[in-house]
């Protein structure tokens, strides 16, 4: 008991029956082991702890402003020493069997178990959340996906050296979360924590290599997330980053790292605005129970919006106040908090928004009152770009379609909850709502058997579940290693601004024939009126002119596939099977034309001709078949209740054609992408998109729903540009040059899209040609993402 | 005793049919209650102490004679030895149960044995057929009014689960009401028997009902069946009644008009009844609920130090 409130006696609790005072923790553990350490912390290089001098150090400070440790900040010999240990971790991880990787997870378990009381004091030291259970549970999930790798993963092989970097305001749950799946797929791991995380997972990395983690598996740089992030990232051992944490930080690094040749993917898990929706169907005390717990806990990640049936609103709001009348005032991190908060009531207040609060905030200070904001505006700031505080907004919406209408608006995709007791009408919410997480009659469930890719804004892969595993694996029959590059000074305001030369008649007698694109189901000429030559294969003469599409194209293009690809993603998987086995059926029909446009635009011969229609035949149909195989399932999850996951489309795709076999790489890409139910748009090379466009007659035969598949011809560039700045468009593949590739990483940022960058020169010359089902599964993998529902029961 | 009783409303089917509650979030929340930290010292001792005076120390068994009545009595006059409340400051407090619960036929002895103590504690009386309450309206109403007439200030009558069960709202109303008049000056305890009930959903529209009908108490359960108090269901019943103070701005309500609420639990052999204030009505009560069930939980030691 503290000494300090003792002057209570027993008959004043009696009579005010209140709550002892909360006790400041214990942290004599996690003391001792900083003390160990001298209070200042280095790297966890090759299995041991690293403290070079003279580096830059930063300090780190507990809740109440006290030294806890310092850290310190790597320089360009770190990476360097780092990466190179990462390498032997690789060659050590490789000479680990299944069996062996899935012993040290398990032994990091009971070694958990052992110092679970230290990590979990450090943590609370370092102001992070995180729970030893989770993390043990984490460690018997991969562990038991390591031992069953090569069984039920075949053909696939861990991708490399993974780079995994945090934010400062992450969680060491969502930072495990890439770094240990890394580690089970068979991959040494640099890790570069947010400051706050780091004095943690260096106590984890120590704790790992006590478990048997070979020397150089798992090594911990420290600094600034971005910059040291983009050092680490241009190391050319580093096949893969991937980013958690904030968006900012996270774009930022996308920028840093653009035309490194390296993918980079990003899950912004810190400060997403998740809808909490209330059905009059809803218990409601639970709901409002669970609402003021998700909304106002000290360590919160996400921001969450209250929606409320109309008809409940006065039960909601009535509960809401008694239980907000108890709640003391929260802590802020700084006074520049403070006001950025007032900010939001204040502007909340101004749009007609009513107060719940249960005292005045104070008139200065780094604290807050937990503070409801009812009839919040929808588009008002503390709903959009929500500040810190702890605020909730309180929305009523009439019914279902309203509800989903209003929990789709905003740019984040993270997770929802929803509350109702009726089954049809939880699921068909889940199910319309575009987020990752679905948490029925619950909230903030976090269990990493349950796949989630963040939708729109909140994220660029899938993390959790078998699916979550991919990031991690290559197809081993493909074992192209990546090709690091140096960012190009690229003018990115600039690229893909060409001004095509002006057509004139030709004087010669045969006049090369004008073809058209097809956008929105129809043949049709660019918006701007202009064509541009296609050469034939010496470059001497033109061959044909083709639209000379831009910017307006793409639009035009988007906005007939956005009318579609809802209902096309709807359709039942064998409706969508069998369109697909008639486009096969329309290519048969039309091989001639197809065999004549490759072997005489294309430069190859009849034969080759033949065989590349005769396999693009099969294609098609190996996905039409592959149409309703591709399914989620339920899933192991270890409380009572149905955990189930979902593969949804991604909405619309821009996919930049290769060079090599332009229609069995054309009918690859589009019948991934509408296997899964996107609608696409096809940008045929630029020096032969004559194939391509001779297809179009073939999509007209078909009954692809009109504007599913839109073809746009023109500078590659310029249309990698407007594929890029269109707000819809979800992911990008692209096949080009570097140019382009550095383009797309540092645009596509505001809203993230997922890319998938390639390079004919990298891939082997059969990589269209032979149909490897790892292949193709990769293919598909990239054409979906997967949304997980939770509903528990009792 | 107080003044201000719960006079009931007219019974509201829509709103008794409208109650939804979902059985996991309830568990949910009553796993996150526990997991909560015990009270230290001095709170464990004042939770404690709160939780003896709600106490109803009962004996409710067939071999019930005018001596143990007499025991019993003292007992709840004198629950905690004088040092140990010396010790803690609150040998002048009055720290007493908060009633004696017997037997309608024992009321008369247990009446006489308080009187000749000195003491006010009231004298609770289980009615209408206690536990089953499958007897005739007629007999339990009769039971209701002797019980009285013998001087019980407060009578604990048991709902009648067939009708709870198959849902005849109406008839369980027109009952209890009938009961409330019978009582007259008397407190109306209703025991719901959760035990009995086959979910929370039924729970919650039986403790409604209690309330609507007007009953100053809602208690979980006899003691007799298999199961009695369980956290959760403390849950769901005391948000029914900050449902039912939502809705008439009025906390069903006992002790110096604060809010209170029944939950039964099997203590040694004896059935012990807390009566809790200021429980979750306020919206800050989790913790509060806590307390109790801490106090529950703990209050055997406590018993067997006392005894």
């Amino acid at each position: 008991m503290a000494g300090s409130t003792s002057t209570k006696t027993v008959f004043e609790i009696f009579e005010s029956m209140e709550s002892p005072p909360t006790a400041s923790p214990s942290s004599a553990t996690a003391q001792a082991w900083l003390e160990q350490r001298s209070r200042s912390l280095g790297f966890f290089i090759d299995g041991k702890f690293v403290c070079p001098v003279e580096r830059q150090r930063c300090d780190l400070t507990d809740s109440k402003g006290a030294a806890v440790c310092s850290t310190a900040c790597a320089e360009d010999e770190d990476v360097s020493q780092c990466c190179s240990s990462a390498l032997d971790g690789l060659t050590a991880m490789c000479s680990l069997t299944c069996d062996q990787r899935a012993k040290v997870l398990l032994r990091l378990a009971s070694v958990l178990g052992q110092h679970g009381q230290c990590v979990s004091e450090l943590c609370g030291l370092c102001g992070v959340s995180t729970s030893p259970s989770v993390l043990v549970r984490m460690l018997q999930f991969y562990s038991s996906w390591a031992q069953l790798r090569d069984t039920l993963i075949p053909g696939w092989a861990p991708i490399g050296v993974v780079a995994v970097i945090s934010s400062d305001d992450c969680s060491l749950c969502s930072l495990m979360l890439k770094v240990f799946p890394a580690l089970a797929m068979g991959n040494p791991v640099v890790v570069i924590p947010g400051q706050s995380c780091a004095p943690p997972t260096l106590l984890l990395a120590q704790l790992f290599t006590a478990s048997g983690l070979p020397a150089g598996a798992l090594n911990v740089l420290t600094g600034n997330a971005v910059t040291l992030g983009a050092k680490v990232a241009q190391n050319p051992s580093i096949q893969y980053v991937a980013y958690t944490g904030n968006k900012q930080d996270g774009v930022m690094l996308c920028k840093a790292t653009a035309g490194m040749g390296v993918p980079v993917s990003v899950t912004p898990c810190v400060g997403a605005t998740c809808p909490f929706i209330i059905f009059d169907s809803a218990d409601i005390d639970s709901a409002v129970d669970e609402v003021m717990e998700a909304a106002f806990r000290k360590k919160r990640e996400v921001n969450w919006v209250l929606y409320v049936q109309e008809s409940v609103v006065d039960s909601v709001v009535a509960r809401l106040k008694m239980r907000v009348a108890g709640k003391e005032c929260v802590a802020l991190r700084s006074e520049a908090e403070r006001g950025l908060v007032d900010a939001a009531v204040q502007e909340a207040q101004q749009q007609g928004a009513t107060l719940i609060q249960s005292c005045t905030p104070p008139s200065s200070g780094a604290l807050y009152p937990p503070t409801v904001l009812c009839g919040a505006a929808a588009a008002s700031s503390c709903v959009v770009s929500p500040s810190a505080g702890p605020l909730l907004p309180l929305i009523t919406f009439r019914g279902n379609t309203e509800a989903v209408t209003l929990g789709n608006h905003s740019p984040h995709g993270q997770a929802a909850s929803i509350w109702t007791e009726e089954l049809t009408l939880a699921l068909e919410t889940a199910n319309s709502l575009s987020v990752g997480s679905v948490w029925v009659n619950s909230h903030s469930v976090f269990d990493p058997c349950l796949p989630a890719s963040g939708h729109k804004d909140s994220g660029t892969c899938t993390d959790g579940g078998q699916e979550g595993l991919y990031q991690f694996l290559r197809p081993s029959s493909c074992s192209s290693v990546i090709v690091h590059s140096t960012p190009a000074s690229l003018d990115y305001a600039k690229f893909g601004e060409s001004v095509a030369s002006p057509i004139i008649p030709n004087e010669s007698g045969s006049a090369p024939q004008f073809y058209l694109q097809f956008v929105g189901g129809k043949p049709c000429k660019a918006v701007s009126g202009r064509s541009v030559p296609v050469l034939t294969p010496g470059g001497e003469s033109v061959l044909a002119y083709v639209p000379d599409g831009g910017r307006k194209d793409v639009r035009n293009a988007v906005e007939a596939a956005i009318k579609v690809q809802p209902g096309w993603m709807k359709k039942s998987p064998t409706a969508r099977a069998q369109s697909l086995y008639a486009l096969a059926k329309a290519l048969e029909a039309k091989r001639r034309d197809i065999v004549v446009s490759l072997s005489s635009h294309a430069g190859l011969s009849v034969d080759e001709a033949e065989n590349e229609v005769e396999l693009s035949v099969n294609r098609l149909t190996v996905w039409a078949a592959y149409c309703d195989k591709v399914r989620g399932g339920s899933l192991p999850m270890p409380r009572s209740g149905s955990a189930l996951s979902f593969p949804e489309a991604l909405g619309v795709v821009g996919v930049v054609l290769p060079e090599k076999n332009p229609i069995l790489s054309m009918v690859t890409l589009l019948g991934a992408a509408v296997a899964t139910g996107n609608a696409v748009i096809l940008v045929p090379n630029q020096e032969n998109p004559l194939p391509v466009l001779a297809f179009i007659q073939v999509l007209q035969a078909s009954d692809l729903p009109a504007g599913l598949v839109n073809v746009i011809t023109g500078s590659r560039d310029q249309l990698t540009a407007a594929l890029a700045n269109h707000n819809v468009i979800k992911a990008i593949w692209y096949w080009g040059g570097a140019e382009g590739c550095q383009y797309l990483q540092y645009t596509c940022n505001s809203p993230l899209k997922t890319l998938r960058l390639c390079s004919d020169k990298n891939k082997p010359s059969q990589y269209w040609t032979r149909s490897l089902p790892v292949l193709l599964e990769d293919l598909w993998r990239s054409g979906v993402q997967w949304k997980s529902v939770w509903i528990p029961t009792a | 005793m107080s003044v201000d009783r719960n006079p009931g409303t007219e019974l509201d089917c829509e709103r008794i049919y409208r109650v939804r509650v979902n059985t996991q979030s309830v568990l949910h929340r009553s796993n996150t209650l526990l997991q909560l930290k015990e009270p230290h010292t001095l709170w464990k001792c004042a939770w404690l102490l709160r939780g003896v005076s709600c106490i109803d120390l009962t004996t409710l068994s067939g071999d019930d004679t005018p001596s143990n009545v007499h025991r019993l009595c003292l007992k709840a006059v004198h629950p905690i030895r004088d040092d140990l409340l010396q010790r803690m400051d609150m040998h002048h407090k009055g720290v007493t149960t908060a009633a004696v619960c017997v037997y309608p036929s024992r009321v008369a002895d247990a009446v006489k044995s308080l009187k000749a103590a000195n003491s006010s504690l009231p004298v609770a009386s289980v009615a209408t057929g206690f536990p089953a309450g499958q007897t005739p309206l007629e007999t339990r109403l009769q039971e209701v009014r002797m019980a009285v007439a013998d001087g019980a200030s407060e009578i604990d009558v048991v709902i009648n689960r067939t009708l709870a069960l198959t849902g005849q709202w109406e008839v369980m109303y027109d009952e209890l009401h009938q009961f409330r008049a019978a009582c007259g000056e008397a407190h109306m305890k209703t025991i719901l028997a959760v035990g009995d009930l086959n979910s929370f959903s039924c729970v919650y529209r039986a403790s409604m009902v209690a309330m609507m009908a007007g009953s100053d108490f809602i208690k979980t359960s006899t003691g007799k069946e298999t199961v009695n108090a369980t956290y959760p269901v403390a849950i769901v019943m005391a948000r029914a009644i900050r449902d039912y103070f939502l809705f008439t701005g009025y906390k069903v309500s006992a002790n110096q008009g604060t809010a209170a609420h029944h939950t039964h639990t099997n203590l040694c052999e004896t059935c012990v009844c807390l009566c809790v204030g200021g429980l979750q009505t306020s919206g800050g009560g989790s913790v509060q609920l806590r307390s109790l069930c801490v106090g529950s939980a703990s209050l055997k030691k406590s018993w067997d130090m006392i005894g």
